[in-house]
């Protein structure tokens, strides 16, 4: 079995790769995804190798954008729509929301859109306005929606495959932050064996409390987990990978054991993924629950100049504070 | 001269005091130019890199790498005019060739984040200032360090007992670093009784009513122990006695030495009095008690029973005073003095408790003229009492008969020490679902062990067995030997 060490970002360009070559039906659209390979060089090279036909630079339109994708995909095409950034996808809301979430259930299931919508989110890169957003609860929020987000190289590598494999939409945070990290990809790894889309996962075991995280901010939670030993704490973090689908049964089996939780993510706290994920949680381990699901998230702000970001994202010092309060109850 | 400069470890912003110098990206002799970095330096968050504040040749470097510097300290000695020929207080500088180009560690010192292939600086995906990587919009991403900073408080340094942190460390970023306030509603005494979930669950499993309970935790909230000394009913037993014994400090020697003082030297002295005076016998008893839990149950339901936490051992100790009446003789004392053995008229029923003082046994005055409610008020104040440590030195003395309930710690029986000066100690062991012969068949039944040890001095085998008999007949059928006996 062929490994290789890649970056998150690389992972990426060769799962997309992988499937352009096995379904002729992919396409992949977007804002200078073809001849500059896009901005994070996540379509490297794809229009040179696959042709402008299925490698397609769009107009800077995001409605237009993912609106053809609705009419390929109708006619059995299977799109693959890059959002430059998280604060553009604004203007393809309205098609994402009216159109792609809602195509199967207004065709009583004759119609299914299998499109991705490939969205890099999230700050930390010291970018300028509309570059650094965590818009995944507007679309979690969305029925007829799937959202999943990876966090490492391996799994962006078969997430991606899957995510295009599936005949539902699917909107794919990828964390761009994390974009050069590296890790191991298995690359001829059967896709049908491989661990499902729509699981989390404990990335790390503990015993103490459990950490929820997902994209960008596994990596902060392990940080913390590693941080934490120093304390004599053992954090269990679990990477949910599945936003929508939810899916939370590693969640609560951890939460049954550690008796405490802490649910983080970039995007503002209020309304967002972490309030959900806590009454859940609540309802489901209410008797094993020895302080309250705490969050720790973005502040209820605008993202804010880049030269400040580092005190808006959560860091591994507010996951540490947030564990220690659990224990303060 | 004053072109040569030198620098301080400046304040990197982040309150910072110190830092350490983990490595030295310019050499001494290296020729640097304006917001060149030249040192890298781990503060409490992350590894930084410092840029030159000025442009020239370095003269002196003032602290090797590995060493950790006060900010403010001067750490470098900049010539801002080499061009003009020696500067006086480094003689000693050694002269290199003029290099205009960054050192080679300059380079090397930006936190590469590489991928084959497009990793010159600059590129998308190679190294950035700052020990970031180049992307098309925005600094780039940094990595950081996986170190937490110094904490502001020492408070939640080491690993607080759940329950023992009053208020929990101060957090910058949260403002709700305390747990919601909920004094006032435990004051009002109205609402829902304050336990968290898993205290409630425990309430439930063990069948305790938490409104009954007052709460020794934080803002008076109902804790673990608070359960289970309800569901025990006597016996305390505290997890915080069990780590102070169990967790000893260990010195280099591997041992652990604890001085012998206050109730722990009263109870060897106690202990080693009674055993080599008073000549020990125990006997066993094995019962069904399944009628008198029924029968607890009962009691539980009447209506002036509500407000009271009972356990199986108000029973025992009922069991123990029908029994002292039949047979006062073990109700005594041997006086050697007087040469003389003193039976008591009245009944000071000692209950032993594990607190986390360690173990003392107040007892309950003159408890044969008690009701059985006003013996169960006077079993649970006693242990109230003496879990917080607030125990008279009159309630633990002219004790006359001694009940020690083991079960609760889970064991079945053993061979209690009569406290000195009584004549018999009851062990009552832990109650279990067992296999038993009940009415000719083999049922599940609610069986205990009854230990009991007695000063042969003055009780025979005879009589202790009787003693012993009589009180496991009050468990096996309280109702019938209450009417019977009365």
């Amino acid at each position: 079995m062929a490994t290789e060490t890649l970056t998150l970002g690389k992972a990426l360009n060769t799962g997309l790769r992988r499937a352009l070559e096995n379904d002729p039906k992919v396409v992949i659209m977007g804002e200078d995804v073809g001849k500059l390979g896009g901005v994070f060089r996540i379509t490297d090279a794809l229009q040179k190798d696959f042709g402008e036909d299925r490698v397609i630079d769009t107009p800077l339109a995001e409605s237009g954008i993912i609106g053809t994708a609705v009419g390929l995909a109708i006619r059995g095409y299977r799109p693959v729509c890059e959002i430059q950034f998280d604060g553009f996808v604004y203007p393809a809301y309205d098609q994402i929301v009216s159109q792609v979430a809602k195509m199967h259930y207004r065709s009583q299931g004759k119609v299914r859109l299998p499109i991705v919508i490939r969205i890099p989110f999230g700050g930390g890169i010291g970018a300028v306005e509309h570059h650094s957003e965590s818009p995944e609860a507007y679309f979690a929020h969305t029925a007829g929606l799937k959202v999943v987000s990876c966090a490492n190289p391996s799994d962006a590598y078969t997430m991606i495959q899957q995510a295009i494999a599936s005949d539902d939409p699917i909107v794919f945070m990828e964390p761009k932050r994390r974009y050069w990290e590296k890790g191991e990809v298995e690359i001829d790894a059967p896709l049908g064996s491989a661990y499902p889309l729509h699981a989390s996962r404990v990335e790390r075991v503990g015993t103490d409390a459990t950490i929820l995280a997902y994209g960008p901010m596994v990596r902060t939670a392990l940080d913390a987990a590693t941080a934490a030993e120093d304390d004599g704490r053992s954090l269990e973090v679990i990477d949910l990978r599945t936003l929508s689908p939810l899916d939370l049964g590693s969640a609560f089996e951890s939460v049954r054991r550690t008796g405490r939780c802490v649910v983080v993510h970039e995007a503002p706290g209020n309304l967002g993924m972490g309030a959900e994920i806590a009454a859940r949680i609540t309802e489901e381990c209410f008797y094993s629950l020895e302080a309250p699901v705490l969050r720790v998230t973005g502040f209820d702000t605008p993202y804010p100049a880049a030269r400040v970001e580092e005190e808006y994202l959560p860091d591994l010092d507010r996951v540490l504070d947030a564990v220690d309060r659990t224990f303060g109850w | 001269m004053s072109r040569i400069k030198e620098f301080n470890l400046p304040d990197l912003g982040e309150g910072l005091t110190e830092g350490e110098i983990l490595k030295w990206l310019v050499g001494v002799g290296d020729t640097i130019e304006l917001n060149q970095p030249i040192v890298e330096v781990e503060t409490a968050k992350a590894a930084v890199e410092i840029p030159a504040k000025w442009a020239g040749k370095v003269v002196e470097i003032h602290h090797p790498e590995g060493t950790t510097v006060e900010v403010g300290t001067p750490i470098i000695a900049i010539d801002t005019d080499p061009g003009a020929g020696p500067a006086s207080p480094p003689a000693d500088s050694k002269q290199s060739p003029e290099s205009a180009e960054p050192s080679a560690a300059s380079l090397e010192a930006v936190e590469m984040a590489p991928a084959e292939g497009a990793v010159e600086p600059g590129l998308i995906g190679g190294p950035a200032p700052g020990g970031r990587t180049a992307v098309l919009v925005g600094y780039g991403p940094r990595t950081a360090a996986a170190k937490r900073r110094p904490r502001r408080t020492d408070a939640g340094g080491a690993p607080p007992a759940d329950l023992a942190v009053v208020a929990p460390p101060e957090s910058a970023q949260t403002p709700a670093t305390q747990p919601p306030q909920v004094q006032d509603r435990q004051a009002g005494g109205g609402g829902p009784a304050l336990a968290k979930p898993p205290v409630r669950k425990l309430a439930r499993d063990l069948g305790v009513d938490l409104h009954a309970l007052t709460g020794s935790g934080p803002r008076g909230s109902i804790t673990r122990d608070d359960v289970r000394f309800a569901a025990s009913g006597a016996e305390v037993a505290e997890p915080a006695a069990a780590a102070a014994v169990g967790a000893p400090a260990f010195g280099p020697d591997r041992e652990h030495r604890i001085p012998v003082k206050g109730v722990r030297k009263l109870t060897a002295e106690n202990m080693v009095a009674s055993a080599f005076t008073a000549p020990h016998v125990t006997e066993f008893l094995t019962v069904d008690v399944t009628r008198s839990m029924k029968a607890l149950e009962r009691i539980k339901a009447l209506p002036d029973w509500r407000e009271v936490r009972i356990s199986p051992l108000l029973l025992v100790a009922k069991a123990v005073l029908v029994g002292l009446r039949r047979h006062p003789m073990v109700n005594s004392t041997w006086s050697a003095e007087s040469a003389e053995i003193i039976v008591k008229e009245y009944v000071n029923l000692g209950v032993a408790a594990a607190t986390d003082r360690g173990l003392i046994v107040p007892n309950i005055k003159d408890a044969g003229r008690l009701s059985l409610r006003e013996l169960a008020d006077a079993m649970t104040a006693l242990v109230q009492t003496a879990k917080g440590g607030k125990t008279p030195p009159a309630d633990m003395s002219g004790g006359t008969f001694t009940i020690t309930n083991v079960g609760v710690f889970g064991v079945d029986t053993g061979t209690p020490i009569l406290p000195p000066g009584e004549a018999a100690i009851l062990a009552f062991g832990a109650v279990r679902e067992t296999p038993w012969v009940h009415k000719g068949k083999i049922r599940v039944r609610q069986v205990t062990t009854l230990g009991l040890s007695f000063d042969h001095r003055i009780i025979d085998g005879e009589l202790g067995s009787k003693f012993l008999r009589d009180v496991g007949a009050f468990l096996t059928d309280p109702e019938a030997t209450l009417l019977g006996w009365s």
